[in-house]
């Protein structure tokens, strides 16, 4: 009887609490995607980027200061609030351009900031998690090269001793000794009296080297894994991965244009006008201050003038992924209308530190795709007279972009 | 923003064997005789070593090459141009206008890049038309012949200099007192010298003249305006190397003013034209063309169709010619007698007097015809003439005036400020040269040594000595320019910089920049301006400053704006602007004409003409019919026109609409006259006249008047640029020098002397079959049929099968009733074309060439037929042969009836070329399209050989980076005007119309983001959106309300080559004449 009570009253705590998590973790959310969509080019948490860190933002001031502030920020350092006008000196007088969010959005936003504040601190350098990953893989190699090793000296011993022991048997029963053949001659005798099994290996062999060599041919011009040098050490795991930068406040084009666009140095300097120097090492070894400046001298700017020279040189980037010239391709389709994340095709670029080509990009890797990924068709007037088509010749069938002509030739080459 | 340069491997950048093999389609061949040779050892013992290296090096490089890609760059903008998505167009609003055609244009910019150009339909002149000259001029933007620098004595100089010399030269010759200053620029490099500051002196004046082709921009006019005020003496002429000096002249004693006025085609319901060419030539032919295939188009129920009937007198076959009902072929000295014969005709039906003119035997019959034609359409007729010759254009008023036409299809109160020559002042002009009279000569898009007649332009570079200070603004040096002591300072292109038109009056228009001068050239306007003294102000702030003053005022515009930015605006972003009428300003000495066309209008029979005697005095001066001689006509062709653009090598590969002839012009002649002169085509004939002559091949033509030869202007430039220079090879023979001065005019006419030689010369056509051989390609009837029976001339074809006579459409080898074959679940492309409204001017292949960056491959190429335009225009004449007759089928009646067909792919449903492709490199799409994939194709040609239609091409040779294909793409800068969006092809590949592929998927991907169907009308060909008459209309059969469809409904309808049921998306409606009886 004890026990059932308790249990109840657990059973209800525990429904509270999940209650409890489930709406705060929605809250938390939706702050996730309103600090994502418009506090992310200027702030972080637990980092100071264009402006203030926000870590821990709700314990220096309460919510109602935040609001006003949010709201607008100029108001409050006219109001002469010391604390508004020694932000405002801190950083460059430069006035946070008021921003459109409702008290709720605000409030969502602060309970994000709170909840990633609690969270441990991210590692500074982004050097050992990348290559814990790396050592797990090597050791893996080492262990099965020893153990390939050790198998070895076992079969070789063995050998030996079957050989050993052969010879004392034969010995002991009178039987003449093994007749001592070269070693070439051996292998001759040995396949002639096995023939059966020399059979299988061949054909094991040819068809192993059949398969490789298929594969090798196919893998022509193929150059998955990609990952040129840069002119500037530019990080993706810290923009992008650490400071959760959304790629498309880099790529803008993504949304428009066939190109998603290699951001142009004055995207760069929305942040770096502030983020002069960093004591961040990449794993490469290169210096994220050298790197900074390395925009300042394209630009001709100087940092500490904030003046730009009239000298400018263009950064030549190295391309990552060449299409072909003869294959069409626009990101817009694939973003905005087919609604497919960056990571599909380009893998974790959130985690890597300088970009490489994580897809095969070839035109078998596209028609799979293709073929397998629905079409986008709901609320999409466009498609109607495809969704009645297909309703009425498949009904119950997802709509797949093979479906509406999506490996058709003319779709890619023209 | 992404340029990308290949660089070759990185290990290898910088090898310059590496560069040299990479570049070459056809690496040279290797010396071996020389290296192997006894004597090359001697002479060089390291030539075999050398041999070997390189042989080497090459297999290396291919191996390598094959396994590792080459590292590319791509290199964004520093700073972005808030305008500029990389990837996505911008369209911009302009204006084009090369002192002859005017078009109110949209450029397409590709990463600041213009690369196409529309027609702009805002604009109520052109209305969205465009023709071949305006499509190919963005490639003239991008010619590697323009001159990079200003020139003094045909070495580079900077700006400064050039300012310097000039103003050096006006201070001498005016005594201005200050001496020039140079302006810095912030980098302290010199932008431009100053100008000599305050007024010219008192007591001197400098004879300065200014000799420019048509101004129609009011800014530029009054920036010569400021420029003649500064220096008093100067005088503005203006010469236009296709003159209406004579029409200008005329309508100064008819009507006290020296204008043009408007024409309205699409009111005229007769049009009697002698030798005007108004629809791809005569003053403004986009426009009339757009107006008179208006009154020709045909839709709805074909009980009541009307179209307006048009009698067309020439002596060329001309586009306009081959368009009309009737077309009567004369010489050109009979054209004045055919034209009093015709007022006489008319006047006699008015009761006003009449006077002698020659007899004109056969053709009066003709004339006859005409004025009764006429007679009866009164208050609806129009009668036009391109002669040059003021007694005629006279007794055109008169006939116009007789006929009620002022008004109703010719509007004086809008003149056109087109062609505003004056003949007489320019022979006036070259006299003072000669005289010494002139100091100063300052030419502005004129180029006199090449247009002018043969004794004018000797008497022009003559008379080039004796001026002190001679400037030109032209973009090359041409043949004007290369003239000794020649500074020239070369305008910009037109893509280039901002302007503005007034085409009309009361109809202004802008051109604005679309990307930075190329090279360091500067507007003339400019240059003036700085000449003159204005300083501190571009040209765009004077033209915003002048549309301030005389645009932007209290009810001057239709639509009103409260701030002169706001309309600034909104005039930019349209391109166009009409002003209410009183707003209009009026040129200086060009008053409105005398009300004399009002009352006309009010009372068009009874207003006796105020100028009875001037009538006679005109009619007294008509040139005689000089009998049986020979004469020379010269005319200008669609393509080149003036010759202008001469170096632009998609006009040079524009097949002439009547003869098919590219690369060359050529003497035509009746194949009547060619047979009792004894000549056959591919000859070469000496023509002189007067001291000048040509050898110049002769072409068989039908239709050409009897005894007369046509040559065409606009070829022979010893100074264009690489296509045609005296340095490389001329293209053609100059014409200009046989047009004479007469009667203070000049005549494009002469008494000619044409003698055979023994040399013959071979001329590249793209159709070497004039007729149809019989076969119903192109279906045509009589009006009078067609409102009887809407299928007349469009019969059903009929195959015989197992079952009998069936509908090429009921028999179907893949699809049945039960299973229709492939579905079309979402689109289904196609296209319409109206034979009825083509009237062949080829500006859609042009935009074709421009939209899918197909290749120029030249004449030699042309003449072993491998020209790669992806669509063409069949011309057919109708022959009098009866059917079944073969051995005369090749050959075209003497005065034949024309009909031009364009073809592109049809997007055959059951396309033969597809079945036979053995890589499935051409397949079929679920939209309907035929597609042809470049990267698949291995190059059998089977699709070619089984395409019934011939329309598919293939790629002899890679055309790009080829140096022997020196044509744009083998240009770094001519490359500039390629499309990104659709692929460059390469050697070996078959290739053929898309239906602009790329515009559809671009279009399907906007309505897809905006979550929407496409609209009807949306999506627009290259070719249909150039076309000056829509007569190609782009659609989706899926959609039953499209205008494709209904053209589609239309009795007139019908697929070319119908009984092979290929299922053509393509559909032709049959042309329609409006004559008595049918020819077919």
């Amino acid at each position: 009887m004890r026990k059932t009570l308790i249990y109840r009253s657990l059973q209800i705590l525990s429904a509270m609490a999940f209650v409890v998590l489930i709406s705060s973790a929605t809250f938390a959310q939706d702050g996730a995607a309103l600090f994502s969509g418009n506090c992310t080019s200027c702030h972080a948490v637990g980092k100071e980027v264009l402006g203030p860190d926000l870590k821990d933002v709700s314990k220096r001031r309460n919510l109602e200061w935040i609001t006003k502030w949010v709201k607008n920020s100029g108001a409050v350092i006219a109001s002469g609030d010391p604390y508004a006008t020694s932000l405002f000196a801190k950083f460059n007088k430069t006035v946070m351009p008021p921003q459109n969010l409702k008290d709720d959005d605000i409030k969502a936003i602060v309970a994000y900031i709170d909840a990633e504040s609690a969270k441990a601190p991210k590692k500074v350098v982004v050097a050992a998690s990348g290559t814990s990953g790396k050592a797990e893989g090597d050791n893996l190699g080492l262990i099965l090269v020893v153990c390939g090793i050790i198998l070895l000296i076992l079969v070789l011993v063995l050998g030996k001793a079957v050989k050993g022991l052969n010879k004392v048997v034969r010995q002991k029963e009178g039987l003449p000794a093994p007749i001592e053949r070269k070693p070439l001659a051996a292998l001759w005798f040995w396949m002639r009296n096995n023939k059966k099994l020399v059979a299988i290996i061949l054909i094991v062999f040819m068809s192993w080297s059949t398969v490789k060599g298929w594969d090798t041919l196919w893998n022509i011009g193929v150059t998955t894994g990609y990952q040129p040098d840069q002119p500037i050490q530019f990080s993706h795991k810290i923009h992008a991965g650490d400071n959760g930068i959304n790629c498309v406040y880099c790529h803008s084009g993504v949304e428009h244009s066939k190109t998603a666009g290699i951001p142009t140095a004055n995207v760069c300097m929305n942040c770096h006008k502030a983020i002069k120097e960093s004591d961040v090492q990449l794993d490469n070894g290169a210096v994220a201050t050298e790197e900074i400046g390395k925009i300042y001298k394209a630009l001709d700017y100087n940092p500490s003038t904030q003046q730009y020279g009239n000298n400018p040189k263009p950064i030549e980037w190295n391309r990552v992924h060449n299409l072909q010239d003869f294959v069409y391709f626009n990101h817009s389709q694939h973003v905005k209308v087919g609604k497919i994340e960056c990571q599909t095709c380009h893998g974790p670029v959130q985690e890597m530190t300088t970009a490489k080509q994580y897809s095969k990009l070839t035109m078998g890797w596209c028609i799979d795709c293709h073929l397998a990924t629905p079409v986008q068709v709901k609320g999409n007037h466009y498609y109607d007279k495809i969704v009645d088509y297909m309703d009425h010749k498949h009904p119950g069938d997802t709509i797949k972009v093979a479906n509406i002509g999506g490996t058709e030739c003319a779709r890619c080459h023209y | 923003m992404e340029k990308q340069y290949w660089k070759g491997l990185e290990e290898l950048r910088n090898d310059p064997e590496f560069e040299k093999l990479k570049n070459q389609e056809f690496a040279e061949e290797l010396p071996l005789e020389e290296i192997f040779s006894s004597k090359a050892e001697a002479n060089n013992t390291t030539g075999r070593r050398d041999f070997l290296k390189i042989l080497g090096f090459g297999v290396g490089v291919a191996t390598l090459a094959a396994c590792e890609a080459p590292v590319r760059k791509t290199i964004p903008y520093l700073i972005k141009p808030e305008e500029i998505v990389p990837g996505v167009a911008n369209y911009y609003a302009s204006s084009y206008f090369d002192g002859r055609d005017y078009c109110s244009i949209i450029v397409k910019t590709r990463e600041g890049r213009p690369i196409k150009i529309e027609g702009n339909e805002l604009s109520p002149i052109t209305k969205g038309g465009t023709n071949a000259r305006v499509q190919a001029s963005v490639l003239s933007l991008y010619d590697s012949s323009r001159l990079k620098t200003p020139l003094i004595d045909k070495g580079p100089a900077t700006w400064n200099r050039v300012d310097k010399a000039v103003t050096d030269k006006l201070v001498a010759l005016y005594g201005a007192s200050k001496p020039v200053e140079e302006v810095k620029d912030k980098k302290g490099k010199v932008v431009k010298g100053g100008a000599a500051k305050g007024n010219a002196a008192a007591g001197k004046s400098g004879n300065l003249r200014i000799l420019s082709s048509t101004i129609i921009s009011p800014s530029t006019k009054a920036v010569i305006g400021d420029f003649i005020n500064k220096y008093p003496g100067t005088k503005h002429i203006t010469y236009d190397a296709v003159s209406f000096s004579g029409m200008r002249m005329a309508n100064e004693e008819t009507f006290g003013s020296a204008m043009i006025p408007s024409y309205r085609f699409d009111n005229a319901k007769a049009i009697v034209s002698f030798d005007a060419d108004f629809l791809v030539n005569w003053l403004s032919p986009i426009e009339y063309s757009k107006q008179y295939v208006a009154k020709r188009k045909l839709r709805g129920s074909n009980k009541d169709a009307s179209m307006s009937k048009h009698i067309q007198f020439e002596t060329a076959l001309s586009v306009t010619g081959s368009n009309a009902d009737k077309r009567i072929a004369i010489k050109p000295s009979e054209m004045g007698s055919a034209v009093l014969s015709l007022y006489n005709k008319i006047a006699s039906k008015a009761g006003e007097p009449t006077y002698n003119g020659s007899d004109l035997g056969k053709a009066d019959e003709s004339i006859k015809e005409a004025a009764d034609e006429l007679w009866r359409n009164k208050g609806n007729a129009l009668v036009v003439s391109g002669s040059n010759d003021k007694n005629v254009q006279i007794l055109v008023n008169q006939i116009n005036q007789l006929l009620g036409s002022y008004g109703v299809t010719i509007d004086t109160t809008t003149p056109s400020n087109l062609q505003q020559g004056n003949d007489a002042e320019v022979k006036e002009l070259i006299d003072d040269m000669n005289n010494g009279k002139v100091d100063g000569l300052i030419l502005y898009n004129v180029n006199p040594v090449y247009t002018l007649g043969k004794a004018q332009a000797d008497a022009f570079k003559t008379g080039c000595a004796k001026v002190s200070l001679k400037v030109t603004f032209t973009d090359r040096e041409d043949e004007t320019a290369s003239i000794d002591g020649f500074i020239v300072a070369p305008d910009n292109h037109y893509l280039e910089s901002w302007n503005d038109a007034e085409p009309k009056k009361g109809h202004v228009s802008l051109s604005q920049p679309t990307i930075n001068p190329l090279f360091s050239t500067r507007a003339a306007q400019e240059s003036l301006m700085i000449w003159a003294g204005i300083e501190n102000k571009s040209y765009h702030d004077y033209i915003q400053d002048h549309w301030k003053k005389n645009f932007f005022h209290e009810g001057k515009t239709k639509e009103k704006h409260l701030m002169f930015e706001d309309f600034w605006n909104k005039s930019l972003q349209d391109g166009v602007v009409e002003l209410t009428a009183e707003a209009a300003p009026i040129e200086k000495g060009k008053d409105k004409p005398k009300e004399v066309a009002k009352d006309n209008s009010k009372d068009k029979t009874k207003a006796a003409p105020r100028t009875a005697n001037k009538t006679a005095e005109a009619a007294a001066g008509i040139q005689k019919s000089s009998g049986s001689g020979f004469e020379l006509v010269v005319y200008e062709k669609t393509g080149l026109g003036n010759g202008n653009q001469a170096n632009n090598p998609w006009l040079q590969e524009l097949p002439d609409p009547i003869s098919k002839v590219c690369w060359d012009n050529y003497l035509a002649l009746s194949p009547g006259t060619a047979k009792r002169m004894n000549f056959k085509q591919g000859d070469v004939a000496t023509v002189s006249v007067n001291g000048y002559s040509v050898d110049v091949v002769v072409l068989e033509q039908p239709g050409q008047a009897a005894d007369t030869g046509s040559l065409a202007i606009g070829y022979g430039r010893t100074n264009a640029g690489k296509t045609s220079s005296s340095k490389t090879k001329v293209i053609g023979v100059n014409a200009y020098p046989f047009s004479q001065f007469v009667n203070g005019s000049i005549q494009y006419f002469t008494a000619a002397d044409v003698k055979k030689t023994a040399k013959t010369y071979e001329l590249a056509s793209t159709q070497t079959h004039h007729t149809m051989m019989g076969r119903p390609v192109v279906k045509e009837a009589s009006l009078e049929e067609y409102r009887k029976d809407g299928k007349a001339g469009n019969e059903q074809e009929y195959v015989v099968t197992m079952d009998g006579k069936q509908k090429p459409e009921d028999v179907d080898l893949w699809a049945s009733k039960e299973n229709p074959g492939h579905p079309r679940p979402n689109h289904q492309w196609g296209l319409s074309i109206d034979l009825n409204s083509c009237i062949g001017c080829g500006a859609c292949v042009i935009a074709c060439t421009a939209e899918n960056n197909v290749p120029v491959v030249g004449k030699a190429e042309v003449m072993r037929s491998r020209e790669m335009h992806w669509m063409r225009i069949d011309r057919y004449y109708s022959s009098d042969a009866k059917k079944g007759d073969l051995s005369n089928m090749e050959h075209p009646a003497e005065q034949p009836q024309v009909v031009f067909q364009p073809i592109m792919c049809q997007h055959c449903n059951h396309a033969p070329c597809e079945t036979v492709c053995p890589v499935i490199a051409t397949s079929h799409s679920s939209e309907g399209l035929n597609q042809m994939t470049y990267n698949r194709c291995v190059g059998t040609r089977y699709c070619a050989n089984n395409c019934p239609y011939k329309v598919r091409r293939f790629n002899w040779f890679k055309y790009a980076d080829n140096p022997k294909f020196d044509f744009n793409m083998n240009d770094d800068l001519g490359k500039m005007v390629l499309n990104p969006d659709v692929v460059v092809r390469s050697r070996g590949v078959m290739e053929k119309c898309s239906m602009c592929v790329q515009r559809i998927q671009e279009t399907k991907l906007v309505a897809k983001k905006d979550k929407r169907k496409i609209k009807d009308g949306e999506i627009k060909m290259a070719c249909s959106q150039a076309c000056p008459t829509n007569a190609i209309t782009f659609g989706d059969w899926n959609d039953t309300n499209s205008e494709l469809s209904l053209q589609g409904k239309e009795e007139r309808s019908y697929h070319l080559l119908e009984e092979l049921d290929v299922k053509p998306n393509v559909v032709y409606q049959t042309k329609i004449r409006n004559v008595e009886e049918a020819k077919a």
